[in-house]
């Protein structure tokens, strides 16, 4: 059986993670192919749906990525994005998903080195859990459907 | 990289590109002023670049303001020349002919992607600014440089064939010669820094012969993400982790030795104390951190909660003491110190595993060479010669001079004369009157593409081998073109090159397509460019996305072709997905008022009034007491001995007969509405308080601060004891009785550096002297004892401390639990104090007790102005700037700046260079004959609103408020477009333009819906 490959979407805010993937990439950093970054202007803007539909889509991992604690472009996006994080979490557990696929990290827009740790350390750990359940139940349906 | 000046007026020179000149050209270009900066390096940057991160905020605000200097977001007005001196200097102000020298680079700037094949395969080619050693990571001088491009050491090289074709982009010129120029230039703002002292020419500290003795630059070289170590923190002799690091302060500053100067550089208390938290952050108990020190110089606007944070929080150790050597333990890279202390007899030893020398500012020998080409005097420390009310002019006319070439400060203060630099030299440009090419000059007219389906054009970039050498570009492109409404895909090449550039712009307008994907490198640094591309092709600048397929995937899966290839296509297709749900996005704008209002009549007031309206714009200056003057108007001399009295008769005078200022006195400000470029203000006028608005643009706060009088040490008790400023008064006005004193006491930090007043007011420490001398200069018999926590004579008025304790003023310090006790006698006061190198109590009776007192912020008129124009405090009530060191006297509400001891306590040259700069901020403003708020701004659907105040709740900056038709309304010009309203809105009635969720969700589709 091939290894699975999870696919991974990062919402990554512009002042600080962002860079420091640019970063990453500047030093020439390896990290997985797995992870996408989508840009936003700050992670506090990461919605609670935009984590659900990721996943509800089939994305087996989501990681929403800040500034580090206190140094937020905007005063405190970071901290509010944090409790939403961990709401939306709740919310994975009480429907079945597990909330390791969602995680808050933070960094520094100089470290390119963290964000390539992150990126390597979370697919490896999205890799164990397995695919997506929910992207597996559609495929299955999908399956279901045609057979029908 | 072009030069855009030379086509427009004699633009002004910047010769340094630190953060002090960044911060000049940054400010004139705002302006709309042709700046044209030189720097000496190959990038600029400065002396910042190489820190790990600045005080007080302790972050890298590189990150912060290094995009704004990328080639794609720099204005129209900076003409950057890197490697490049001034050699003459001839003609006047306004008129200057100066000669420059480029030094060759052999890289061609057009052509160089900073792809790194040169240094990958001939390190030793490439010219780096060591900062410790060791060409490492990417021998980019940061990673943010700019320009960003390699620089080529030709006589390092040995293989030159081998290097041109190592370069995939053809840039290398190996016949590169000097070029020399000569330049039309109105005036010069010299931001030419200084070097940092090399503690390697003092034997007793062994930096050089013992590797864990290092400078507290190389200790921020190791502990940076971007140094030798990356970030790693380890000693240099055998690469562990250090348990006990030492600093010690003043390594060459404050001393009479071979070597040392007397001066002190004022920012090493600040950045041992940082590199000691920054470490304690780190590994908090896994290293123990001491600091050796002096005096501890932290007087900067809230620099002593740092210093009292530092202690108490960090636990970190301070010893007052001058440890005299460091001897290395033998057998071992270990270090040790001896020294003494007051309260312990003997000399106590201690071992540290490391030990960074607090090194400050030396004047460079370059910048002396500069001084004489140019004809600018210098002080006797070599560093630049300005006047105690001229802070930033030199002595020639059109030469200005600013950051540490003036005095060692740190970057705030750097900061403000820069922009204080910035408005002085503008003065030497001919006013400007509309010459501003309108919009539609620049660009065509824009296609309006609303109820057209999306036809999308995709460009890939292959960026030489940057990411064609990870991923096959071709495949890309042709599964681009099966993508839902792309209806073309090419390879671009360079696709940031002008040619590149120039056939996008063809195809947009020969295939009518009407959004863009991108695949390149990052937005953060190309996406202005691409915007200007397609507007200039008719289309909306929104309508462009672009996918970064080199920093974020070319470049971190060069071992994986295969899957950065997929990954690549995935992120095209996320892009092409996107951007079909984008529409044509307005940037906000409104016409601006370009009157400005001054609130506070004194120095700083009345400078910032001065210096803009000798610009051409209207001001109103208002004070709230009878007349102009404030808290100078009871000051008499300058630490210099200047007189303080005669510059402001002189100043109020120019103010009140100014055509362009009207000054309105006993004006209380009672109400105020609008936005910036376009306020109202209302005021109570005269003792019949009669009502009158005033409109302006823009508004500077400078209000002041109050003398303090508090009721200690029987002051306004006892005839005998007074404040400084009294004394001030005293020694001026009735001098007579002086002659006959035998002793003055003089108490400092009395209600200053307390619980009740945590701060220090930065300015009673040189008072305290600069009277002490003066009551010498009456009466050399005099004793005089000043009884101090510690003393702050940083900069150049360490001179005077030195000067008195020389004349024989006895300096006594005292522990902040154990202050003086003072007792009426008779017509005299007893102060009893503990001596503490005696260690016993010494009494002193005298003539006079004088306190320093120093300033507090005037609180009740802080408060109330900060409640009506929605301003932010610090907690002991003085403004709060936006940004302590990117913006240091602008607010951070827009269109607000500040200046004087409104901002923080301090001296009258500091508050003029405030002053000067806030009409730099001003005049940046309000070049723009409109307002552009921008597009990324939130706007709430109304009829979603359900009025449930979580957007109001959830706004960093308070701006979503309930309107009369009850629902939630956002002004655009108060909204800094952080989306967070729009992720915790309910109803999901607000957007956030540009990030709006429908191209948000397109993208998750774009990455996950399966191709069937």
């Amino acid at each position: 059986m091939e290894t699975f490959e999870p696919v991974i979407v990062a919402f990554c805010c512009h002042y600080c993670a962002y860079t420091a993937a640019d970063m990453a990439g500047t030093m020439r950093l390896n990290y997985p192919t797995n992870v996408k970054i989508v840009r936003v202007p700050c992670s506090g803007k990461v919605d609670t749906i935009h984590m659900m539909k990721a996943l509800e889509k089939g994305a087996d991992g989501v990681l929403v990525a800040g500034c580090l604690d206190g140094d937020c472009h905007f005063k405190n996006g970071n901290t509010k994005a944090t409790k939403r994080v961990a709401f939306v979490q709740k919310l994975l557990e009480e429907i079945g998903i597990e909330p390791q696929r969602l995680a808050m990290v933070t960094m520094s827009a100089g470290m390119g080195p963290r964000f390539a740790k992150i990126a390597t350390e979370f697919t490896e750990e999205i890799r164990k859990l397995g695919p997506n359940p929910v992207g597996a139940a559609k495929q299955a349906q999908a399956a279901a459907d045609k057979v029908a | 990289m072009t030069d855009h000046t030379a086509e427009h007026n004699k633009p002004i020179l910047v010769i340094g590109g630190g953060v002090g000149g960044i911060k000049v050209a940054m400010d004139l270009s705002e302006a709309q002023k042709d700046v044209l900066l030189i720097d000496k390096a190959p990038a600029i940057g400065g002396l910042m670049t190489q820190l790990d991160r600045t005080f007080p905020t302790n972050n890298c605000d590189l990150c912060t303001i290094s995009p704004r200097l990328s080639s794609g977001a720099r204005e129209k007005h900076i003409g950057l020349m890197p490697l490049t001196q001034v050699t003459s200097l001839e003609g006047e102000a306004g008129d200057f002919t100066v000669k420059l020298v480029s030094a060759p680079r052999y890289i061609d700037l057009e052509k160089c992607t900073a792809c790194g094949e040169c240094h990958k395969k001939y390190p030793e080619c490439v010219r780096f600014v060591p900062g410790l050693d060791h060409r490492a990571p990417t021998c980019m001088r940061y990673p943010q440089a700019t320009p960003q491009a390699f620089s080529i050491d030709m006589a390092a090289c040995l293989d030159v064939d081998g290097l041109i074709k190592c370069c995939p982009a053809n840039a290398i010129i190996p016949d590169d010669k000097e070029k020399t120029e000569t330049r039309k230039v109105s005036a010069i703002v010299l931001a030419t820094g200084a070097d940092l002292f090399d503690p390697g020419k003092l034997d007793h500290f062994g930096h050089g012969r013992y590797p864990n003795v290092v400078t507290g630059l190389e200790y921020e070289r190791i502990m940076s993400a971007s140094g030798p170590t990356l970030g790693e923190l380890v000693r240099p002799s055998d690469r562990q982790q250090p348990k006990r690091v030492a600093w010690i302060q003043c390594a060459g500053s404050r001393g009479i030795n071979r070597e040392d100067v007397s001066y002190c550089s004022s920012v090493c208390c600040m950045y041992a104390l940082k590199e000691a938290i920054v470490t304690k952050e780190r590994f908090q108990n896994d290293i123990e951190t001491t600091i050796f020190y002096m005096d501890m110089r932290t007087f900067g606007k809230d620099y002593e909660g740092y210093y009292e944070r530092a202690k108490d929080q960090y636990g970190i150790r301070l010893v007052r003491c001058r440890p005299h050597s460091i001897i290395p333990e033998k057998d071992s890279d270990d270090l040790r110190i001896s020294y003494a202390t007051d309260h312990e007899s003997g000399m106590i030893t201690e071992n540290f595993d490391m030990v960074v020398l607090s090194t400050g500012f030396r004047p460079s020998a370059q910048t002396t060479q500069l001084a004489e080409t140019l004809g600018i005097e210098l002080n006797p420390h070599r560093f630049a010669k300005t006047g105690s009310f001229q802070p930033v002019s030199t002595n020639r006319p059109g030469v200005y001079v600013c950051g540490v070439f003036e005095s060692p400060k740190d970057i705030p203060e750097t900061m403000v004369q820069a922009s204080a630099a910035a408005c002085m030299a503008a003065k030497h440009l001919p006013i400007k009157t509309n010459e501003m090419p309108a919009a539609e000059d620049i660009y065509p007219p824009e296609r309006d593409v609303t109820g057209e389906a999306p036809r999308i054009g995709v460009f890939v970039c292959d960026c030489g081998e940057n990411i064609g050498g990870a991923i096959d570009v071709a495949s890309v492109v042709e599964e681009a073109g099966k993508y839902p409404h792309v209806v073309y895909a090419e390879m671009a090449g360079h696709g940031c090159g002008s040619e590149a550039l120039a056939r996008m712009q063809s195809v947009i307008k020969e295939k009518g397509l009407n959004r863009v994907v991108v695949g390149a490198c990052s937005p953060r640094t190309h996406e202005a460019l691409f915007q200007e591309t397609i507007r200039k092709a008719g289309l909306n600048r929104y309508l462009v996305e672009i996918a970064n397929i080199r920093d974020q995937n070319a470049w971190v899966h060069s071992n994986a072709r295969e899957l950065a290839t997929a990954k690549a296509k995935q992120l095209i297709r996320m892009a092409a997905f996107s951007v079909a749900k984008s529409g044509p996005l307005r940037d906000h704008q409104l016409p601006m008022n370009k009157n400005v209002l001054v609130v506070g009549g004194g120095v700083a007031g009345m400078n910032a009034a001065l210096e803009l309206a000798n610009q051409g714009f209207k001001v109103v200056l208002a004070e709230r007491n009878g007349r102009l003057g404030g808290l100078a108007s009871v000051v008499r001399r300058t630490l210099e001995g200047d007189d303080v009295r005669a510059y402001l008769n002189q100043l109020v005078d120019q103010v009140n007969h100014h055509e362009g200022i009207e000054v309105i006195t006993n004006a209380i400000v009672v109400d105020h509405a609008g936005m910036p470029g376009k306020f109202t203000t209302g005021f109570q006028i005269g003792p019949r308080m009669y009502y009158r608005q005033i409109e302006h643009g823009a508004t500077i706060m400078a209000t002041g601060a109050m003398a303090n009088r508090p009721g200690q040490y029987l002051l306004d008790q006892h005839k005998a004891v007074m404040t400084q400023l009294d004394l001030d008064d005293f020694i001026e006005e009735t001098p007579a009785p002086i002659a006959d004193w035998e002793s003055v006491v003089m108490i400092q930090c009395v209600g200053s550096r307390t619980p009740e007043n945590p701060n220090c007011s930065r300015i009673c420490c040189q008072t305290a002297i600069k009277n002490a001398l003066r009551l010498l200069d009456l009466n050399p018999q005099l004793q005089i004892f000043v009884l101090y926590r510690d003393m702050r004579t940083y900069g150049f008025s360490e001179d005077a401390y030195i000067e008195a304790r020389r004349r024989g003023v006895i300096f006594v310090r005292y522990q902040h639990d154990a202050p003086p006790e003072v007792e009426a006698a008779g017509d005299k006061v007893a102060v009893r104090f503990i001596d503490s190198v005696l260690q016993r109590p010494v009494e002193v009776t005298c003539n006079r007790l004088v306190l320093s007192t120093g300033l507090v912020a005037d609180e009740e008129s802080t408060e109330d102005l900060a409640a009506i124009f929605h301003l932010n405090r610090t907690e002991d009530g003085y403004f709060l700037e936006d940004h302590v060191k990117l913006k240091p006297v602008d607010m951070s509400v827009p269109g607000f700046f500040v200046a004087g001891c409104a901002h923080s306590p301090r001296s009258i040259r500091e508050s003029i260079a405030q002053a000067q700069a806030t009409a730099a901020r001003v005049q940046a403003m309000l070049a723009q004959d409109t307002i552009n708020l921008g597009a990324v701004v939130a706007r709430v659907d109304p009829e979603k609103c359900a009025t449930c105040l979580a957007c109001v709740r959830a706004c960093p900056y308070h701006v979503p408020f309930i309107n009369e038709d009850r629902y939630s309304e956002i002004d655009p010009a108060k909204c800094h477009g952080c989306g967070i309203c729009a992720a915790e809105c309910p109803a999901k009635a607000i957007q956030l333009a540009c990030f709006e969720d429908e191209p948000i969700m397109a993208k998750l589709e774009g990455l996950l819906e399966r191709i069937a």
